[in-house]
């Protein structure tokens, strides 16, 4: 083993007497340490995704290997497919993309303030029973993501607990999984602005990417509104937690000394504690966007894009695409984006985060709030 | 006035202050925290009693009932159709064993490689954890198709290696244990070392029982991890006796034509997937808020 | 580690990436497909893959299958798979296909085109006893692909129970659309939910039928979705929907209009004749009759569905495969299958004996003599489940829009 490493490994090479010196062996031991998980993570991580991309580049018809001659290779086509052509494919995929911006902009939001909430209401020191109501609010996270889905199947049936619950008072609740209007449609229509069952001509007659500006503003199908709460629900628990963990990290003392000044409570918590949690504010919006944009346990088993194509995200149609309808380098064309759209994300909150850091410091915040 | 007794320095030390409108105002207050903790602990906890009390419901029961958490009549029937007319056996067999073998892989492995990242000097050492940081940062989702690429090419796809190989071995869990062992003192090992131990013997004999919290911690987000697992085994598998839980469960409830909806019994398979991780969760609880945690600082 | 995370991740993913990319290009993978070595004497070991309707569909092939592997000395295991398309889809791209499996006639073009399946159908012994539409569906380029496993075609069932407490007769049974509209207000006039029907062109375009329209010319060649006749049907069925006298089975919290049916929530539905084995099984109490759908401006209408028992190219056993297709399409076989679970015969040598011992069924098989069968061309999978979501949200949109929409479209898939 010594000898098929000690090559590549150590700074001192060629030292094939029994006893290497301490640094070379140092350095085989640590190459033998990290070789499993090298191996592991560059087969099935690295590897795939440098297949995919060929994948994505191609027309393969899922027949055999995609890595032999007569693949036909068709370069950027799949991508441009996605935005430029007035096609089917086009359609679909600004369709999940519009589905998930709205899922996103209500479950990030909705989860990031219920699990801050949360988090302070459990961290009171008033209260007892800390520790049940935290266990309590994080076990829908632990659990499986099927299993939680078939329960919110049941509960949202129509003739099921939330319909049940509504029904007590008195309100006649909507088919949940059946019902494809978008929220936004209803609320406008709610508010008189538009008719939703006939909009305005300038909304309809066009629109970016091959929807209607109509179409882009329907907001979330209210199916989509059970998958967003299942969602909420679930990770809620998880980020309370790290908010909990930091809000135990802030002295207590501090907040104390801005009570002993006369602040409120809501004045405490608005420019002592807030701004405190702030690192953990941002970690938190971070990764409930990148895990937003890649929902898709809960759309397969509660929807698969229904009722018309509402719940359709980015990951479930490049599933569904290649699996379904053998058109394997659209699919994984899909997914790509769908990567980039993660990645960019991810580094525009970054920097979002560098900037305001720099801007007000917590304390000057705090004198000037009681002036 | 019981409420108060368990805070009794604070309260006592504000209503010295301020009076006694502040006491009531306190009074108020900590039932309102109560209020909403009771309200929330419903919303987050009810769903499970309507799992499990319409699990042993019959299904017109549970079909006019679905609120109730009190079963009418109470029926195992459901249950018994889940063991008798469904694979959830195989399935619950097959998620044992790749859990099993995947949480006691990845907690090897990955320790080893924490360890050597965060202890051993070797050349591209600093390379090499970047790119283990870089592989934390790809999302899952884009690597549904590709992973189905790679099993295939390999011929794996379809086999109980597809299932255990590609996630035996995990980047976060890397991450966790380097920071782990970078937090514990380096003397310990230097002692071991002095009296001539070799590398593996001091990371196995010495290093390794000192991290029995991060190596518990690690366990059993992996166990959840994996036990919960779905989108992988949809690429990785596709006969109905590789299927695990999670993926059975996905089939009963896309199910075929002719099957009906059947919630005691979806409901019943459901509550039988939820159970393992449930028990591991009361009894470890504090590992999982600190996998939380962990989870927390790598981002 | 907070900020320069995803920078060094870049990095290091760029490096690892560069690393392997020599991997891969060496690795050496097969630059031609191998030719199945063929094994095609003696026992062989197939696997079936089958798209079951359920558990008797099941345990009948199961029997079949045993019973045809005793006889050759083989083995024949039979899976039903939960979802066919998407098994067969991973098992193709997999290069381990099974040897038969159930071929959808709406995929059939997908898997001919792509040379995933056996040409074998003329082999098959008698194979001009196929009913010659189902010929026309499975065959691809002149030649007859697979032999098909059996038909159903769409008829209109009702509940007799519900149908008397109404207060309606059997001559209350209606045979136009007008009568379908004017029984279905004495239902909802009772607070019968009157009709269930599914939500997708399986169902629905029986009334594009009726109308005497389609989504495709006869030859398939030309799309002719947004033709006045599409348009009639789309606006009365809307019609029905807004009424609330057609309810789709989700809105009924069912997943198929049979299984609404037999839950009683409504006392209609448009199904196939597998609803017979359903009903049997799982609301074995409920008393339904069978008819012919109503008819349309242009006459009666219906669609027919089929599978044939494909044979995967790949296969290392096709003789010993060819030979228990031929098995399982004898006219005897079929007609035990049609008792296991209710699908009528795919050849006409078995019609007589079918209609004898099922005179309930006659009009399911009257249906065949003006059933449109699905569109058989590939690429059509996305275009028409485009099309199911129009049909969805058919109160809310206008027909002509979801036609216009279902027109571009297939233009686009066919290339015209």
């Amino acid at each position: 083993m010594a000898d098929m490493t000690a090559p590549a490994g150590g700074p001192v090479t060629g030292a094939r007497r029994p006893r290497l010196s301490a640094a070379a062996r140092e350095g085989v031991a640590g190459w033998l340490f990290v070789a499993p998980v090298v191996v592991i993570l560059g087969l099935f991580m690295l590897l795939p995704i440098l297949m995919a991309l060929w994948v994505s580049l191609t027309e393969w018809n899922g027949q055999g290997s995609p890595f032999r001659a007569g693949v036909p290779f068709v370069g950027l086509d799949n991508y441009a497919r996605l935005f430029t052509e007035e096609s089917l494919a086009r359609q679909d995929f600004m369709t999940s993309i519009r589905n998930n911006f709205y899922y996103v902009l209500i479950v990030v939001p909705a989860q990031t303030v219920l699990a801050l909430g949360l988090a302070v209401i459990v961290n009171s020191r008033l209260l007892k029973g800390r520790t049940f109501f935290r266990a309590a609010f994080f076990f829908p996270s632990v659990t499986s993501s099927v299993a939680i889905s078939v329960v919110f199947l049941f509960m949202f049936a129509n003739s099921g607990a939330v319909s049940g619950l509504l029904n007590l008072f008195g309100i006649d609740g909507p088919q949940w999984f059946s019902d494809s209007r978008g929220t936004l449609h209803l609320l406008l229509g709610a508010l008189g602005l538009v008719d939703p069952d006939a909009p305005p001509a300038a909304l309809t007659d066009g629109g970016p990417f091959g929807l209607s500006w109509w179409e882009w503003l329907s907001g979330p199908s209210v199916a989509m509104t059970t998958i967003i709460m299942l969602v909420v629900w679930t990770t809620s628990g998880t980020f309370m937690l790290m908010f909990l963990a930091a809000l135990q990290d802030i002295p207590v003392t501090l907040e104390e000394a801005s009570r002993l000044d006369g602040a409120g409570r809501w004045q405490t918590f608005r420019h002592v504690t807030l701004p405190l949690l702030k690192p953990t504010l941002f970690l938190v919006l971070t990764l409930g966007t990148i895990a937003t944009w890649q929902v898709f346990d809960q759309v397969y088993v509660m929807s698969q894009g229904d009722p018309a194509k509402t719940t359709l995200t980015p990951a479930y149609l490049s599933y569904k695409t290649a699996f379904r309808n053998f058109d394997y380098g659209p699919g994984t064309a899909i997914s790509f984006v769908l990567f980039v759209i993660i990645v960019v994300l991810a580094l525009v909150q970054r920097w979002v985060l560098r900037d305001r850091d720099a801007v007000p410091r917590p304390g000057r915040r705090t004198r000037r709030g009681k002036a | 006035m019981a409420v108060s007794i368990g805070a009794a320095p604070r309260s006592t030390r504000e209503r010295r202050r301020t009076g006694g409108s502040a006491g009531a105002r306190t009074l108020a207050s900590t039932f309102a925290g109560y209020f909403i903790l009771i309200f929330f602990a419903l919303v987050f906890l009810y769903p499970f009693v309507i799992q499990i009390a319409n699990s042993f419901k019959t299904e017109p029961d549970a079909a006019t009932h679905p609120l109730s958490p009190l079963p009418d009549p109470v029926t195992l029937g459901a249950y018994e159709k889940v063991f008798l007319n469904t694979d959830l056996p195989l399935w619950l067999g097959n998620s044992l064993l790749v859990t099993i073998i995947v949480t006691v892989g990845r907690v090897f492995l990955d320790s080893l490689a924490g360890y050597a990242l965060a202890r051993l000097r070797f050349p591209g050492r600093a390379a090499l954890f970047s790119a283990i940081v870089a592989v934390i940062a790809v999302p899952g989702v884009v690597l549904f198709i590709p992973k189905f690429l790679v099993l295939n090419q390999f011929g794996l796809y379809d086999s109980y290696t597809a299932l255990i190989l590609p996630v035996i071995a995990d980047a976060a869990g890397v991450f966790i244990m380097k920071q782990f062992f970078e937090s514990i003192p380096v003397s310990v090992e230097e002692a071991a070392r002095i009296d001539g131990a070799g590398v593996f013997r001091t990371f196995w004999s010495v290093v390794l029982p000192m991290a029995r919290p991060a190596l518990l911690t690690l366990t059993i987000i992996s166990f959840q991890g994996t036990w919960n697992e779905f989108p992988h085994t949809l690429v990785a598998v596709q006969s109905p006796e590789l299927f695990t839980l999670p993926r059975g469960l996905a089939d009963l409830v896309s199910g075929s034509l002719g099957k009906g909806t059947q919630y005691p019994l979806k409901l019943g398979a459901a509550v039988l997937a939820t159970i393992p991780v449930a028990v591991i969760f009361v009894v470890f609880q504090r590992y999982f808020v600190r996998g939380a945690n962990e989870g927390a600082e790598k981002g | 580690m907070k900020r320069a995370t995803l920078r060094n991740a870049a990095l290091g993913a760029l490096a690892g990436a560069g690393l392997l990319t020599s991997a891969a290009c060496g690795s050496g993978f097969d630059d031609k497909p191998a030719a199945p070595a063929q094994q095609s004497t003696g026992p062989a070991s197939l696997q079936i893959l089958i798209g079951s309707s359920g558990d008797a569909e099941t345990n009948a092939v199961r029997q079949a299958a045993d019973a045809w592997a005793k006889a050759s000395g083989s083995t024949a295991t039979v899976t039903p798979a939960q979802d066919l398309a998407q098994q067969l889809g991973q098992a193709f791209a997999g290069d381990n296909p099974p040897d038969v499996f159930y071929v959808d006639a709406s995929r059939f073009a997908d898997y001919a085109s792509v040379g995933a399946l056996e040409p074998y159908g003329d082999r098959i012994a008698n194979s001009q006893d196929f009913y010659e539409s189902l010929r026309a569906t499975f065959t691809y380029d002149g030649k007859l692909y697979c032999a098909p496993k059996d038909f159903s075609t769409l008829a209109l069932i009702v509940n007799d129970g519900l149908w008397k407490k109404a207060g309606l007769t059997d001559a209350d049974v209606p045979t136009t659309w007008e009568q379908l509209t004017s029984v279905s207000e004495k239902l909802a006039a009772k607070g019968i939910t009157p009709l269930a029907v599914g939500d997708t062109r399986d169902r629905i375009g029986a009334f594009m039928v009726q109308a005497g329209g389609w989504i495709t010319s006869p030859d398939g060649k030309q799309a002719t979705a947004d033709s006045p006749e599409n348009a009639k049907a789309l606006e009365y069925v809307q019609s029905l929907l807004k009424e609330k006298f057609a309810r789709f089975p989700k809105q009924l919290d069912a997943g198929w209009g049979g299984e609404a049916f037999g839950k009683e929530k409504a006392a209609m539905t448009i199904e196939g004749n597998w609803i017979k084995g359903a009903l049997k099984a799982d609301f074995p109490d409920v008393k339904y009759s069978v008819h012919e759908l109503p008819a349309g401006p242009k006459g009666k209408g219906t669609l027919s569905f089929t599978t044939c028992w494909g044979i995967s190219a790949k296969s290392k056993y096709k003789e010993q495969a060819i030979d228990f297709v031929q098995a399982m399409t004898t006219a005897d076989q079929q007609m035990a299958f049609a008792r296991a679970f209710g699908v009528m015969p795919s050849r006409q040598s078995a019609k007589d004996a079918y209609t004898a011992e099922f005179p309930g069924d006659a009009p399911f098989v009257n249906g065949a003599e003006y059933a449109q069968g699905p569109v058989n061309a590939p690429k059509m999978e996305s275009v028409l489940a485009d099309f199911d979501t129009g049909i969805q949200q058919l109160t809310s949109t206008s027909p002509a829009s979801v036609l216009e929409r279902l027109q571009k479209n297939t233009q686009a898939a066919l290339g015209n």
